[in-house]
């Protein structure tokens, strides 16, 4: 009994000695922390990005997955008391730009790069505020090239066999819409919404609703709401909004079958292999947006955030973020064949492109984006609305 | 008169860092936002420009389809709306249950179960809701479904004529418990002699509800009116997980909008004003409240 007890003490000893050595090792290690916008496979993504860090500068990095919507909430009261959640925080550029005081400037970061990245920074004040690290594309409709082949179905090259299309898909025994709604906030109906505008209006209209110098309410808009839009609707082409997670796994599984969504799909079904995209017919130019990321002020670790993050938006960070696939590196100097082969698609369908867009409600921000996103849930459902939401989304400017 | 005073300073010593505190949370915010409320994001003296801009907003009062079109109707009507049905509801049910359920084998039980709801955080309340009422996967749809009524066999959350009722039920779900347990508690409270008297004199189960079992649990149910109608002026979190307010703005409340113009808008001032307003709201019941507790305590 006297030897057992000898053993668990030594036992305990040598737990608490291994134990407060790792812990004094974990404590000497600087951490950064990093909140970001993903979570999920999309996080998983980053971290092999995160861990190359890590290695080479012998720290540590944690990271805190916050959506935005909540960020804006809490960051205004932490930044008054000086305080901060985050060394490096993922957040909309527009509200940084409204917060440029809290900002670090990022021009030292951003200068040795700037000549291998496609998107320009976020300025305010006279200083580079925030930084876009990696993009999204939104390429399109998605479909299971299985289901495509199954059914004898085909990606459409004008406006007739799209819709020709449609109702092909709507007469498949066991589909309940030709095409799921995703929902959320309500950002995936203002990416389809936005893929309509640029498709018939042109990268013009959509540079135009951004700068505020076309109106809602103009005749060139409600005419693609009228004549592209409202008759799908009405026909019951889009289902009724579906949450998006939830939209993928129904549509995956048969319900439906086209998905609108960006490229970062690819990194949330089972078999990325399977999935085919294609664009509006005519489309020529196509929205791509970014995460963008700033450090505040309050950091404790200004110098090695600035080193993280200039690791992320260097050639190296960029080419391991590359190779996971899921989102396209901000640098014009990666090869797309360095992703997964769903995601050079998405690289070549980009490339393909007269030119790229910003994302509308992303630009404009604010209240006028939660504005948007939720008239377009209503019209989804109210198609006879469509003057009552112009009127609104031009009055909410 | 020595004595006097340390008895007294005693009792100040031991309130101080309650009022210090009260002072410091509670009193300078809400000074604070109401002086907020009259000026301008530049700190300009701008009267009630801010309650004005508030109060005409569509998204406040739709008076262009207020009362003769569907919703959305504004973020005041659908209060009101949400403390016309769920107010008489709640109490009423609650009342009902805990009557139902006193005397009965496993009323305990089937209380706690009912009681669930209040120990659900609202938040999760409301994702249960949004999730309660989905096409997909959602009980309420099925039921539709399974009893063919296929005029609600749809995603209630998300058209505008259902999404305010869909928030009202579900909370209904939610709130009942609290009801339920108050009424509970009340009616334990309440002498045995009085129904066997009762039934001497011939009484028959309605009599006894209507004659005593309502008049003995008046001042609990106050309290549990005043409380619910608190919960409705301020509700929040279960319309900001369930529908954000949409669609359209056809389940926006007044807690939620100005969350919105707070921290979508950035825009402190007009979010002061609404505080200001939802301040006014629960000050008249909450006013009535310890007019009425303090009337039950004197007799």
């Amino acid at each position: 009994m006297k030897r057992i007890v000898i053993l668990l003490l030594c036992l305990l000893a040598a737990g608490t000695f291994l134990f407060a050595g790792g812990a004094k090792e974990e404590a000497v290690k600087p951490t950064i922390t990093m909140t970001v916008p993903w979570a999920g496979p999309e996080l998983e993504q980053f971290l092999p990005v995160v861990r190359a860090f890590e290695e080479k500068e012998n720290v540590k990095v944690k990271c805190l997955t916050y959506r935005g919507e909540d960020l804006s909430a809490v960051l205004p009261a932490q930044f008054e008391a000086g305080q901060s959640l985050g060394d490096i925080i993922f957040l909309w550029d527009w509200w940084v730009k409204k917060n440029d005081q809290h900002a670090v400037d990022l021009t030292d970061i951003w200068a040795p790069v700037k000549s291998a990245y496609i998107p320009s920074p976020a300025e305010a004040g006279g200083k580079v505020v925030a930084l876009p690290y990696v993009m999204v594309a939104k390429p399109g409709f998605w479909y299971r090239s299985s289901f495509f082949e199954k059914n004898g179905l085909k990606a459409p090259a004008n406006w007739d066999e799209f819709t020709s299309l449609l109702k092909k898909i709507g007469g498949i025994s066991g589909i309940k819409n030709p095409i799921v709604t995703g929902n959320g906030v309500g950002w995936p109906i203002s990416d389809v919404t936005e893929h309509f505008l640029i498709t018939f209006g042109g990268a013009e209209l959509q540079n135009k609703l951004i700068d505020k110098s076309v109106k809602w309410t103009d005749p060139q808009v409600r005419k693609i709401f009228e004549n592209r839009i409202i008759p799908l609707l009405k026909e019951g082409a889009f289902s009724d909004p579906v949450e998006w997670t939830q939209a993928i796994e129904l549509w995956w599984g048969g319900e439906y079958g086209l998905y609108f969504m960006g490229n970062w799909i690819t990194g949330m079904v089972e078999d990325a292999g399977d999935l085919g995209v294609f664009t509006l017919p005519g489309a020529k130019a196509m929205v791509t947006g970014q995460d963008w990321a700033f450090i505040p002020k309050y950091s404790e670790n200004i110098d090695l955030a600035k080193k993280l993050f200039a690791f992320m938006i260097s050639k190296e960070g960029a080419t391991i973020r590359a190779k996971q696939g899921g989102k396209l590196v901000a640098r014009n100097d990666i090869s797309s064949s360095l992703y997964p082969k769903a995601d050079q698609a998405v690289a070549e369908a980009v490339s393909k492109m007269e030119t790229t867009v910003l994302d509308l409600d992303d630009s404009i921000g604010g209240d006028w984006q939660r504005l948007f996103w939720d008239q377009l849930k209503l019209l989804w459902v109210s198609p006879d609305s469509l003057d009552d939401v112009l009127k609104k989304l031009q009055a909410g400017l | 008169m020595e004595r006097r005073l340390k008895h007294w300073g005693t009792g100040y010593i031991f309130i101080f860092p309650a009022v210090v505190l009260m002072a410091i949370f509670i009193v300078y915010p809400a000074v604070k936002t109401l002086f907020q409320s009259f000026f301008d994001a530049g700190g300009n003296w701008v009267g009630l420009k801010n309650f004005i801009t508030v109060l005409t907003h569509y998204e406040t009062i739709d008076l262009s389809r207020f009362p003769k079109k569907g919703p959305p109707w504004g973020s005041l009507i659908n209060n009101a709306i949400w403390i016309l049905i769920h107010l008489p509801v709640t109490v009423l049910l609650g009342m009902l249950f805990a009557v139902m359920l006193n005397k009965i084998k496993g009323g305990a039980f089937i209380k706690s179960v009912i009681f669930l709801g209040m120990v659900i955080p609202m938040i999760v309340g409301g994702v249960i809701i949004r999730f309660l009422f989905d096409e997909n996967s959602g009980v309420v749809p099925l039921l539709m479904r399974t009893f063919g009524i296929e005029a609600l066999d749809f995603t209630w959350t998300a058209y505008p004529q259902t999404a305010l009722m869909s928030l009202i039920l579900g909370s209904i779900l939610l709130w009942t418990g609290f009801s339920l347990t108050m009424h509970a508690a009340g009616l334990s409270t309440i002498p045995r002699e009085m129904y066997e008297a009762a039934e001497v004199d011939g009484a028959g189960i309605l009599r006894k509800f209507f004659f005593i079992t309502v008049p003995m649990l008046a001042p609990v149910t106050s309290v549990v009116i005043a409380m619910t109608l608190l919960y409705e002026i301020k509700i929040f979190d279960i319309v900001y997980a369930a529908t954000l307010g949409g669609p359209g703005g056809s389940s926006m409340v007044l807690s939620l909008q100005m969350y919105f113009y707070a921290f979508r808008r950035l825009d402190f001032n007009l979010a002061s004003a609404v505080a200001t307003i939802l301040t006014l709201f629960t000050l008249i019941v909450g006013i009535w409240l310890v007019r009425n507790t303090m009337r039950g305590e004197k007799r």
